[in-house]
């Protein structure tokens, strides 16, 4: 049952990223760029990531998905603001996106009998474990990000002071 | 308790200064500019002379943070060179609306390249560097009434954003096949599968976009020309600079396992972006964008010292960074002085200075000596001994290429010595007289170059503290 449901959400997952980039309107990209969220966040409630799963869907499908509906709707892109790349450049991006996909599918195939198994423990992505974990072996990296945050914070408002003469 | 003050204690005193800094500007609001810049000047001197007391050497955090005294070394050297940009950028600073917001910009990137050197595992690392690199685009956009000062911005974070997107795809492979963040320890196997290749690869490359190697170069030119000298010069020696010290370290001890995969690539990259960046500098004709495209070549011969036995890889690098700190802080000691007065940065204005501002010539004259390697100077003994270094491995041709590039620099940086020697010009820069910090700033750097090449003693402590690694 899981595993139909992993290749299910996987398909989707592919198929909705496919069309973000394929798709013409902006606004119809965005929006299956957020079915590619939500395919993501299953994965994570697969793998008993239930709290990440949440958390993935209200800020990456909530918050930031709406800045990119805002910043598109202002900026109003359609099809024919997009900029046109030449032949060549696109015959050159084709192939070395092949080349990535070649090298990384020979490389994931040949690593699949080495990688890690760890022990399966199904309470690992309860909020109660996951803030153990931060608060305990993670620490520092916690308070360095709250830093992180301060500053760009000091940035930003610096930033977008405008200056009233 | 006391362990953890002591190991700590270069990032507790930037903290602390970082508060205060946030104190003062919530509390009062009558602090006058150059008294704020005296006050700063005063505790980064305290920062840098504080770092070499009561160093201990040890572990926290369950390995996610370590100190030794080659860091303690590498993190005093960053901190003087902050202390020798804050002396010199003064005349551009007093004119600032927002100069804590500044000031607190520059200490937290210091203090995430701090994280950055001590970090024993790649989380750790990871959030070092952004904090080491998102301040620093809000800082290139100090000159607010500038368009390419925000130009530089962007370009900045978007390249950034863009090199940390394929190191963090390269960190979780990483964790994929390792099932472990920290670099080391005993459960720790990196022996060069596929995979593990691949993830080395694109980890390699975030390092290559932060330190400018030649195909991840495209941003350098512009961000340095259109970010505030201050930060230009910032950029260029204290961003590099520690993104030196943790790669060759991060090549030494993490990847060992696949040192012979990443001599290769070294080589290939260290080759191009000696080659690149001295063509491309031949042409320049704006100040800045020349030591840009001048800093990108110097990068290239780090790359074969790096590419050495790791004990005297590592010591030569150290050793060359500190000297080009000095060197390059002299030379943008100098062309923000001009900047700041006269607003002129391109070769053109500089013909003529000689007549004008005989001391200032003297010391970029010293300085461009020192970047390209003329021997009384201290460049010559750094490019040597990473030469020395890269030669160790029986590489004869990548040295010999090497050779050849640094007379191709020579002609580029001595035509900028006969604009300002010999060139007449009828519109010559004024007299520039800088204050009592910045005219330190220079003595300092001059004094530095003269005397980190003649002491001996130097090179030989550097390489002593890089036993073991």
């Amino acid at each position: 049952m899981t595993l139909y449901l992993f290749y299910f959400l996987s398909f989707l997952a592919v198929l909705s990223a496919l069309m973000v980039v394929v798709s013409k309107n902006p606004v119809h990209s965005v929006l299956y760029l957020i079915m590619t969220f939500f395919a993501i966040a299953g994965h994570y409630v697969l793998l008993n990531a239930q709290f990440l799963a949440a958390v993935h869907v209200i800020v990456y499908a909530g918050a930031i998905m709406v800045l990119f509906l805002y910043v598109i709707m202002m900026l109003n892109l359609n099809a024919d603001t997009e900029p046109q790349k030449g032949k060549w450049l696109r015959v050159a991006a084709t192939v070395a996106g092949g080349i990535l996909m070649v090298v990384l599918v020979g490389a994931l195939r040949s690593a699949a009998d080495t990688l890690p198994v760890t022990a399966h423990d199904n309470q690992i992505g309860m909020i109660k474990n996951l803030g153990k974990v931060l608060y305990k072996d993670f620490m520092l990296p916690f308070e360095i990000s709250s830093i992180l945050f301060l500053v760009a914070m000091v940035g930003a408002v610096m930033l977008g002071k405008k200056e009233i003469k | 308790m006391t362990e953890f003050l002591f190991l700590l204690k270069h990032e507790l005193i930037l903290g602390l200064i970082l508060v205060i800094l946030l104190i003062m500007k919530i509390g009062s609001k009558s602090m006058t500019n150059s008294s704020l810049i005296s006050l700063m000047n005063g505790l980064l001197f305290i920062n840098f002379v504080a770092g070499w007391f009561l160093n201990r050497e040890g572990v926290l955090f369950g390995g996610m943070f370590q100190n030794s005294s080659l860091l303690v070394f590498e993190k005093n050297v960053l901190s003087l060179g902050t202390w020798i940009i804050c002396l010199q950028s003064s005349a551009w600073m007093k004119n600032h609306k927002h100069l804590p917001e500044f000031y607190m910009l520059m200490i937290s990137t210091l203090m995430g390249m701090f994280f950055m050197l001590s970090s024993g595992n790649l989380l750790m690392f990871y959030i070092g560097l952004e904090l080491s690199t998102i301040p620093l685009a809000a800082m290139c956009n100090f000159d607010l009434e500038k368009a390419n000062s925000s130009e530089a911005a962007m370009k900045m974070i978007m390249s950034s954003a863009f090199s940390s997107g394929i190191l963090l795809f390269g960190i979780s492979l990483f964790y994929g096949m390792t099932g472990t963040f920290s670099l080391g320890g005993p459960s720790y196997n990196f022996d060069g599968s596929p995979l593990q290749v691949l993830a080395f690869i694109m980890i390699f490359s975030g390092f290559a976009f932060k330190l400018s190697v030649v195909p991840f170069h495209l941003w350098t030119a512009d961000v340095y020309e259109g970010s505030p000298v201050a930060v230009t010069s910032y950029l260029s020696v204290i961003s590099k600079g520690s993104m030196v010290f943790v790669f060759a370290s991060v090549m030494y001890t993490a990847f060992r396992g696949i040192a012979s995969v990443w001599y290769d690539g070294l080589v290939v990259l260290s080759l191009v972006t000696m080659i690149v960046g001295n063509l491309f500098a031949l042409r320049q004709n704006n100040m800045k964008r020349f030591l840009a495209f001048s800093s990108i070549a110097q990068v290239g011969y780090i790359l074969i010292g790096i590419s050495g036995s790791s004990e005297s890889g590592m010591a030569s690098s150290i050793y060359f960074i500190l000297i080009y700190i000095f060197s390059n802080l002299g030379a943008f000691g100098v062309i923000s002085l001009i900047s700041a007065h006269t607003g002129r940065e391109s070769v053109d204005d500089y013909k003529g200075m000689y007549k004008t501002n005989p001391m200032l010539s003297w010391v970029l004259a010293l300085s461009l000596f020192s970047l390209a390697g003329i021997p009384p100077t201290a460049g010559f003994f750094g490019k040597m001994f990473l030469l020395t270094a890269g030669a160790a491995k029986g590489n004869y041709f990548l040295i010999t290429i090497a050779a050849l590039n640094m007379i191709i620099s020579l002609y580029y940086y001595l035509r900028i010595i006969r604009a300002v020697f010999m060139d007449k010009n009828e519109n010559s820069l004024p007299s520039v007289q800088g204050d009592f910090g910045s005219r330190l700033a220079l003595i300092c750097c001059v004094v530095g170059i003269l005397i980190t090449g003649f002491a001996g003693g130097l090179y030989e402590y550097i390489l002593s503290l890089s036993h073991g690694l």
